[in-house]
Parts: C-alpha cells; sequence; structure tokens
C-alpha cells in the first residue's frame, strides 16, 4: 500500500475515491448534500478513482 | 456563497494530498537535476498532462469563461487557431532542438545558438514576468476567495503561498509537475458537472443559438470584417496575430510550458508531449469557453426565470471576470461546492507552482551559475534552487500586494508579455531554421521587436489602453489590440534580424550542429505503432482542430 503512493496514478485516484465518498456518504445522510448533482457527480468521481487506481495496478502486474 | 462543513472537508483533503506529494517526492531529489530538471525521468502521460496544466492557472481558466461570455464561440480561437496548431510545431519541429541540444532551460538554448547576451535579456525578462506572473495569480485568488467567500485577504495570501512552498520546496518540479497533473483531473471533473447543467438549463446548444446573437454562436461567420464581431478584428488579423504570432510565440518558447515536455524521458516522450497534450486541449473549450456563453445566455428575457446573472462591477457594467464564480454559486450545492471551490483554488496552485519551479531553474541556471557563482559543488546548487523557490514565492506575495495596490498591474503585465513573447518567437524561428542568423541579428532583433510592440502600443487605442504616444488608431477591443501589438513586434523583430544578420558574421557550422534544422540530423520514427509516432498523430489532430472549425464556423 504504501509503495503505491509513489505511483501518481494510485494517489490521483485515492482522492477522488475520497472525494466521492464524501458526495455520497453526505447524499445518504445529511440534508443539505442530498442533491441529485452531488449523487452523479460522486458517483462519476468513484469510478473515475477507481479506474485510476486500478490502472496502475495493472502495469504493475506487467512489469513483475 | 456560504461553505458548509463537507466544502471545508474536501478543501481540507485536498491540501493533504498536494502536501502529501511534496513529502513522496522529497526522498528521490538527490541533486540539483533531480530538483531543478527531474533529471529527465517523467513518464510521457504525467509530462503531457502538467504540459497544459502549467497553462491552466486562475487566470487562463477564469479569463476564458470571462471572454465566452464576452466574445462568445469566437474564444476558441485561442484553441483551435492559437493553440493546437503551435503545440503540433512545437513537437515536430521546436522539441528535437531543445530537447537533442541538452539545453537545461530555453535561455540556455539561446546561448548555445547565439550568446551570453541574448540569454541574459530572455532569462531576465522571464525571470521577472514569471515572479509577476504568480504574483498576480496570487492576489486573482485571494482576491476572488475574499469576494466570493468573505475570506480574510492577507490569509489568504499567505495561507495559499505556504502550501505550494511546502509541496514545490520539498519536490522541486516534480512536486509541482506531479500536483499539476491533480490538478488537471480536478479542474476537468470539478466542473464537468457545472457545464452539463447549466447547458441544459439554457436549453442545450440550440437554446443558445436561438437566445444568443449569431455573432456569439459562430467562431468564423463573423470576421469578414472587423466590425462585424465583438472582437473588433478580422480573420488575417486573427490567423497572423494569435493563430501564428502570439500563440507560437508561447507555446513554442515560453519556458514555463516548454519545461514539462524537456524533463520527459526520451526524444519520442518529449516530441509526443506537446501533441499528446493537443488532445485534451482540443476539448478545453467545453470546460473553460462555453461556461461563459451558457452564462450570457441565461441572462436573455427568454431565460429571465432561471434566476442567474453575472454580478455587476463597481463601474455599473457586467463583471466577466466573476462568471466563473457567479455559475458555480448558482449551480453547486453544498458538496460539489467544495468541490468547485477547490477546481478554483487548484487552477491557482497549478498557475503559481509552474511559475516559480521555471523561474527557480532559469535563475539557478542562467542567471546565478552563469554570471556570479560557477564551479561549484551539485550540492551547493541545489541549495540554491531550493532557496530561489523560497525566495520565488516571497517575491511572488510582495507582487500580490503590488497587484494590489494598483489596479491596472494585471493589463500591465499582459502587455509586457505581448511585447516580450511576441518577438521572440522570430528569433526561434531563424536560429532553428535559418543558419545564417548571427548572434548579433538575434540581440538587436529582439530589442527591436521588443521597442516596435511599445511604439504599437502608443499609437493604437483600445478600451481606453494604449495611445500614449499620440491615438492614431482606434481598435474595438483590448484583445484585438494585443494580436496587432505581437504582429508588429514579430515582423520587426523578423525584419531586423535578416538585416543585421546579413551584415554580421553567423557561427560556424562546427558550432551550430544539433541547433539549427539543416545541420541536426533528422529524427525518425523510432516507435513501432503507427499511433505512438509524431508524424500520424499530428496529423489527425490537424484534421480533428480543422474539422472543429467547420462545424462551429
Amino acid at each position: 500500500m504504501l509503495k503505491k503512493l509513489n505511483q501518481l496514478s494510485f494517489v490521483i485516484g485515492l482522492f477522488f475515491i475520497l472525494v466521492a465518498l464524501i458526495l455520497l456518504v453526505g447524499y445518504l445522510l445529511g440534508a443539505s448534500l442530498k442533491q441529485p448533482i452531488n449523487l452523479y457527480s460522486g458517483l462519476g468521481m468513484l469510478v473515475f478513482g477507481i479506474f485510476m487506481v486500478l490502472i496502475k495496478e495493472q502495469e504493475e502486474e506487467n512489469h513483475s | 456563497m456560504r461553505l458548509h462543513f463537507a466544502d471545508y472537508l474536501i478543501i481540507f483533503l485536498y491540501f493533504v494530498f498536494v502536501i502529501a506529494v511534496g513529502f513522496i517526492i522529497k526522498k528521490r531529489i538527490k541533486s540539483s537535476n533531480d530538483f531543478l530538471n527531474s533529471n529527465r525521468s517523467i513518464p510521457l502521460w504525467i509530462t503531457s498532462l502538467a504540459f497544459i496544466s502549467a497553462n491552466l492557472g486562475a487566470q487562463e481558466v477564469l479569463g476564458m469563461v470571462a471572454s465566452g461570455a464576452k466574445y462568445g464561440i469566437m474564444t476558441v480561437h485561442f484553441y483551435w487557431v492559437g493553440a493546437i496548431f503551435a503545440m503540433v510545431f512545437l513537437g515536430v519541429f521546436m522539441m528535437p532542438f531543445y530537447y537533442g541540444s541538452k539545453a537545461r532551460s530555453v535561455p540556455e538554448y539561446l546561448k548555445l545558438r547565439f550568446d551570453e547576451k541574448t540569454r541574459a535579456l530572455n532569462a531576465l525578462t522571464f525571470a521577472v514576468m514569471t515572479v509577476f506572473s504568480s504574483g498576480i495569480s496570487l492576489y486573482a485568488l485571494a482576491k476572488l476567495l475574499e469576494v466570493i467567500l468573505g475570506w480574510n485577504f492577507d490569509l489568504c495570501i499567505w495561507a495559499a503561498a505556504g502550501i505550494v512552498m511546502v509541496y514545490t520546496f520539498m519536490g522541486g518540479l516534480t512536486s509541482a509537475v506531479y500536483n499539476e497533473v491533480l490538478q488537471f483531473f480536478l479542474i476537468v471533473l470539478g466542473l464537468s458537472p457545472l457545464i452539463i447543467v447549466a447547458l441544459q438549463d439554457a436549453g442545450g446548444w440550440e437554446g443558445l443559438k436561438a437566445n444568443l446573437e449569431p455573432q456569439m454562436t459562430h467562431a468564423w461567420k463573423y470576421m469578414d470584417r472587423a466590425e462585424h464581431n465583438k472582437m473588433g478584428i478580422n480573420f488575417m488579423s486573427l490567423i497572423f496575430g494569435l493563430g501564428f504570432v502570439m500563440s507560437f510565440g508561447y507555446w513554442c518558447t515560453d519556458f514555463l510550458v516548454v519545461q514539462r515536455a524537456m524533463i520527459a524521458k526520451n526524444m519520442s516522450a518529449a516530441q509526443r508531449t506537446p501533441i499528446i497534450a493537443a488532445i485534451p486541449k482540443l476539448l478545453m473549450p467545453i470546460i473553460v469557453v462555453l461556461p461563459g456563453v451558457v452564462a450570457i445566455a441565461l441572462m436573455q428575457p427568454a431565460l429571465a426565470s432561471k434566476g442567474y446573472a453575472i454580478p455587476m462591477g463597481a463601474n455599473g457594467e457586467i463583471d466577466y471576470t466573476m462568471t466563473l464564480p457567479s455559475l458555480i454559486s448558482h449551480y453547486y450545492p453544498t458538496g460539489l461546492l467544495g468541490v468547485g471551490i477547490t477546481a478554483l483554488i487548484a487552477s491557482f496552485m497549478s498557475g503559481m507552482a509552474g511559475n516559480v519551479t521555471a523561474f527557480n531553474s532559469v535563475f539557478t541556471y542562467d542567471i546565478y551559475q552563469s554570471y556570479f557563482v560557477k564551479d561549484k559543488s551539485d550540492k551547493h546548487y541545489l541549495n540554491v534552487g531550493k532557496m530561489i523557490t523560497l525566495f520565488g514565492i516571497l517575491f511572488s506575495i510582495g507582487t500580490a500586494y503590488i497587484a494590489a495596490s494598483f489596479n491596472n498591474i494585471n493589463d500591465f503585465l499582459q502587455l509586457v508579455f505581448s511585447f516580450v513573447n511576441g518577438p521572440l518567437f522570430a528569433t526561434f524561428m531563424l536560429g532553428m531554421f535559418w543558419k545564417r542568423t548571427s548572434s548579433e541579428g538575434a540581440f538587436w532583433g529582439l530589442l527591436g521587436g521588443t521597442i516596435a510592440a511599445a511604439i504599437t502600443h502608443g499609437l493604437t487605442l483600445a478600451e481606453g489602453k494604449g495611445g500614449w504616444i499620440a491615438p492614431m488608431f482606434p481598435i474595438s477591443s483590448g484583445m484585438g489590440q494585443a494580436f496587432i501589438v505581437a504582429s508588429f513586434s514579430w515582423l520587426a523583430n523578423f525584419v531586423i534580424t535578416i538585416v543585421v544578420s546579413l551584415l554580421t558574421k553567423p557561427k560556424s557550422d562546427d558550432e551550430l550542429r544539433g541547433l539549427v534544422y539543416s545541420l541536426t540530423e533528422k529524427v525518425y520514427a523510432t516507435e513501432k505503432k503507427w499511433y505512438l509516432r509524431v508524424g500520424p498523430l499530428s496529423i489527425i489532430l490537424l484534421i480533428i482542430t480543422i474539422l472543429l472549425n467547420f462545424i462551429f464556423f
């Protein structure tokens, strides 16, 4: 996990996953965040974040 | 506009990440080359996105949205006439010289090709401009946060500069470049929902066309005569002034962006950096021009029920600079509002860090090492580079306060940019492609071009600016004036350089090998797959760019 922090794509992916979680959890729990645009943007960022994390993992496998 | 806990949490998370990137990179910094040049080891996808992101500063993002609102779709000319062609030219023709010459900076290339005095002139003007540009960006952000969020101006300046300082001091250029990539994605993903909801609210593209004057939705149709469009220029001035002189001058010679390509792993990657960067650049008008056009449409009587308006300035006219912040405020709820504000902060940091890292490379290599302290250990230059980073940030803070005192300093700086960047491209073009260009020709051409720019500005008057010699030629927009100033400065440099070169002695062929087109071994494609080669990629890009111009004609 710590090694992956050296990979930029992983760091970017992690950042967007966390932002997405704030939007999605906020949408589910908080009244002020309960707006469809938060839900859709959160889902979009979550997909992007996961993609960025996984794409690097695949590269790693190729190298090993 | 009021932020809630979730918004602050997103902003805080962003700060944690950019500083963390600095910490992660820190352990890789062993030499001055690592700190100032990233040891030419950065992967292509990162150099490409950093190349575009270094240009995606707060002034670019806010300014292009503002221009979209003021001039309409014509603003795409900055991308589809200006940037793309220049970026392709840089990748195909100029990177082999920058990268192949092993120069560490653009001024150093000028020294190799010409002489010390041409390098000194370029290094000094560039160093001053980057610090001022960085400071004005800092001022713009602090002012924006003060106006829209009510945050303390001084606190914004010191906190924002402090964060940039921490990560550039620790990780140097690599840290700045890595954060630029994060900032690029944040700007794109943070502003994308805005354009979707705002455009939907305005009735889509058809709604825009129905509610706006036709000049606002056509890129070329009303460019036959200057008085037929809001920019106040005809297609000839646009193609020459913006498409050729200003864009090529900026994208092909400004070390701030060229540096991102110079740190690629090899020649092929260096050449492809601006070309790969041109792909997102081609689509960038969706993020930074279209919102402005939509904003103006939403203010038309038919869409008054949407309740949106760009705020008015103190002079009672529309304050176009506030277009993007006002759209964010209108459409983004708590949560996404934090993302939008973070995207604005990211655009500022991206611009500032880019300027600071380019400044410390040029200052350390082209000023300090060349004229003050030569032949010291690498450790010495690494420490100097780090100290210069601190000074660069402090100078930026100083210029931010100067900008706060003089409300027209930004206009002045933009003018100085057009004075310096406009003629510079003529020096490079002649220097790289005409071996007869002499060192004396380059120096006097550069100086003469800059003086010609000042004279042109003194004889033209636009929006109350210029005309300080005699307001003989009125121009309807400041942007049109900038194109004309740049055109005359380029022409003057071009002619003076040729004349002086013909009257003075050029360098020998041996000295120019690897620095001039006719004396350099041609680089042929080494990549096996066609889509990795510079040639096919460039042709596809240019075809798509031309098609987009036709579609939005």
